[in-house]
Parts: structure tokens; sequence; C-alpha cells
């Protein structure tokens, strides 16, 4: 089977630059929205949940020990109508990648995934007119 | 500027002559059956694809949605609903604290009229079936309309008991009979376990289905307020299953910013 080589862009138009979000809050509610993170690590779980899906991923941290993140992420039914689905985020599960979020101020190890980046280079990622 | 008027008179009144007429069912009542747009705001935006090098882009915004329109058959509405002087207090700090105390916020059921148009339409010829997906589970609603009146012993719920009837070509549900814990609207709507609530459903002369519901509750509201009423396009996307409902930012809000869903 052929493994097609894709890239999917989600340029996502919305209110505050960086990310959109489906529930009521607003993102700089809970983000620094002028912050993104990259990191690299591992997927463990993708929940396609309402109403944002969840992605799970484990990191090494500085000191070299074992980070659990947590990502929320726009909504199914969005992703659906965008022509992404669950297998395409699941695909990542076990498989080392690099995500960029907006990171909770807080400061939990919980975050806004806009961006994630899957070994063979497939990209599926959130993207603000603004910034486009 | 006389020939170009003419011409247009003509094409207006070619592309009214080459409208389809409206479906009805063998009753003769305006056929609503089908498949409607999904009911909730979803953020807009685009979707590029790259996929071997071709570049393909998904253009997704429906905030006009929000924007009343001169639809022909719809009610004068007004812009908010109009609260007794004892309940404009409360309103104002649910509104202000909805992304807090807003039972839909935590997958809570919208109720009606707040879950808005249905997502599929079966019209029978003495009940009439409402199918919705919503995050919050994906109900639906049966609406006699054999002339019976509302049940007598139903128990209270957030959608109510509903009957239906022909008013013309509009088909109007009446329904009663609600729980007070649901809001009718994002805004901090309030109401009490007296809520009577109307919804008129048409096609639009594009065969669009028009939707617009008035709230009616002198417990609460000093007057009925009728709502803008929105045009649902027909949409054949598969209904699909929701999947479960599970938030808890609430914890995490740092200040209670929030924007319309519905």
């Amino acid at each position: 089977m052929k493994n097609p080589i894709y890239a999917v862009l989600l340029g996502a138009a919305v209110l505050i630059p960086g990310v959109s979000l489906f529930a009521h809050h607003s993102p700089s509610a809970i983000f620094d929205m002028k912050k993104k993170v990259a990191l690299k690590g591992t997927v463990t779980k993708v929940d396609w949940v309402n109403p944002h899906i969840v992605v799970y991923m484990d990191a090494k941290g500085d000191d070299g020990s074992v980070e659990n993140w947590k990502f929320e992420s726009n909504p199914p039914r969005w992703f659906t109508k965008v022509g992404v689905t669950r297998a395409d985020f699941a695909a990542a599960t076990g498989e080392s990648v690099t995500v960029e979020i907006v990171r909770a101020i807080d400061g939990s190890k919980y975050g806004y995934l806009q961006k994630i980046t899957f070994p063979n280079g497939n990209q599926i990622s959130l993207e603000s007119q603004k910034e486009e | 500027m006389k020939l170009h008027l003419t011409a247009l008179l003509l094409m207006a009144t070619l592309a009214f002559s080459q409208q389809k007429p409206q479906p009805r069912t063998a009753d003769g009542h305006p056929d609503l059956s089908g498949t409607w747009t999904f009911g909730i705001d979803l953020p807009p935006g685009d979707l590029v694809k790259v996929v071997d090098g071709k570049v393909t882009r998904t253009h997704w915004d429906r905030t006009t949605r929000h924007r009343a329109n001169d639809i022909p058959g719809a009610l004068p509405w007004d812009k908010a609903p109009s609260y007794k002087p004892e309940f404009q207090e409360k309103v104002k700090y649910m509104a202000e604290n909805e992304s807090k105390v807003d039972p839909v916020f935590y997958c809570d059921k919208p109720g009606t009229p707040r879950i808005g148009s249905p997502r599929k339409i079966i019209q029978l010829p003495k009940e009439t079936i409402f199918l919705y997906e919503d995050i919050s589970g994906d109900t639906f609603r049966i609406i006699p309309t054999d002339g019976r009146g509302h049940r007598a012993k139903a128990n209270p719920s957030a959608y109510g008991d509903s009957i239906g009837r022909w008013e013309k070509d509009i088909f109007v549900v009446e329904s009663t009979n609600f729980v007070d814990d649901t809001w009718f609207g994002e805004e901090g709507y309030l109401h009490s376990d007296k809520m009577r609530v109307i919804e008129r459903l048409w096609l639009t002369p594009e065969h669009n289905l028009a939707y617009q519901a008035t709230v009616e509750d002198p417990a609460v509201l000093t007057k009925p307020w009728t709502n803008f009423a929105r045009v649902i396009p027909p949409n054949n996307d598969p209904i699909e299953e929701s999947p479960t409902c599970k938030e808890d930012d609430g914890k995490r809000l740092l200040n209670l910013d929030h924007h319309l869903q519905r």
C-alpha cells in the first residue's frame, strides 16, 4: 500500500491569534497565547472526546525524568469537518513526535496543541490566519 | 439604463419561474424531512491540505449564523429577553460568569430552544421526529401532530413535552413541562418550570430550513421573547454519534472571557 506523503495545514481564523477553541471560554483564560513551546516526546494516548480532543505525551524533562503532558485541541467535529480523523492522530501513538503548544498559564504540564509533526514529516497544524 | 433594468427584471422573473416548487407531503404540508446542517458553531478557519504536492484549501466559517437576516415568514425579534427587575442581577451574574456556571459548558443538556434546529427531521402523517447531534448526547424529540394535547403525567425535562401543528406552511411546535435548571440562551437566560416555548419551522424559497423560537415565561419575563430566525441549509453529512463529553477546563480558567457558541 502506498503510503501517501501529505501535509495538513489547518488555518484557523480566530478571535485571538494562534489558536481556536470550541468551548465557551476564551483561550487566554487558560493559555499563555504569546508563548509557544516546542516539545519532543512519545504520544501515549489520544482521546477523541468533546468538547476538545485530548492528546497525552511523555517527554523528557531537563533532568532526564519523564514528564507526563496533556494537550487539548479543537473539537472532534471540527477536525472531522476539515478532513482529519482520530486515526490521523492515533497514528502518533507510540511514535516520537514534535509538538507545538501554548502552555497553561498556571504552569502545569497542560497545553493547547497547535501542531504535531510525525516521524515521517507529516504534519497536522492549527494556524491562525494572522500568522499565515 | 432602461434596457438594463428591463433585463434585470426579466432575469428575476425567469429565476422566479424556474424555482422548484416546495416539496410537500401527501397531506399537502411542506415537507421538512431531511438532514440539515449541524446546529452548533465550530471555530471558523481554513483547511489547507497538501497531498503529493497538491494544495487544497477548505474554508470553514459559519459566524453569519449570529447575524439576523430578513427572512420571509420570520416574526419580529428582540436582541435580548426582558427580565423582571428582581431577576436582572442574577441574569447579569450568570452571563458574566458563563464559563464557570453554564451547565452546557460542562456538557449538560442545552434544552429547548437552546439546542437549536434539529439535525434531521422525519415528517410522518401523525408525528414529526427531530433528531439532534449534541455534545451532551444525541437526543430526539417525537412531536405528535394528530391533534392530541400535552401529556398529563409526563415528567419535566430539558426538552419539554411537545405537540405540533401547521399554521399554513409553518410547522409550529409548542413545548411545556420543562425542568428549571437549563438556560434558554447563552447569556444567562434562566427560566422557570412554567416556561412555554414556541418553535416555528418552515422552508425558505430556496428550500433551506428556517427556524425561529419564542419563549414565554411570565414568572421571570415581562413579555414573550422571540429570537432572530436562522436559516439552515441542507447537509448530507452522515449523522454520527457524538463522542463523550468531558470538560475539566473549569478549574484552569484564570478569567471569565468567553464567546458565543450557539
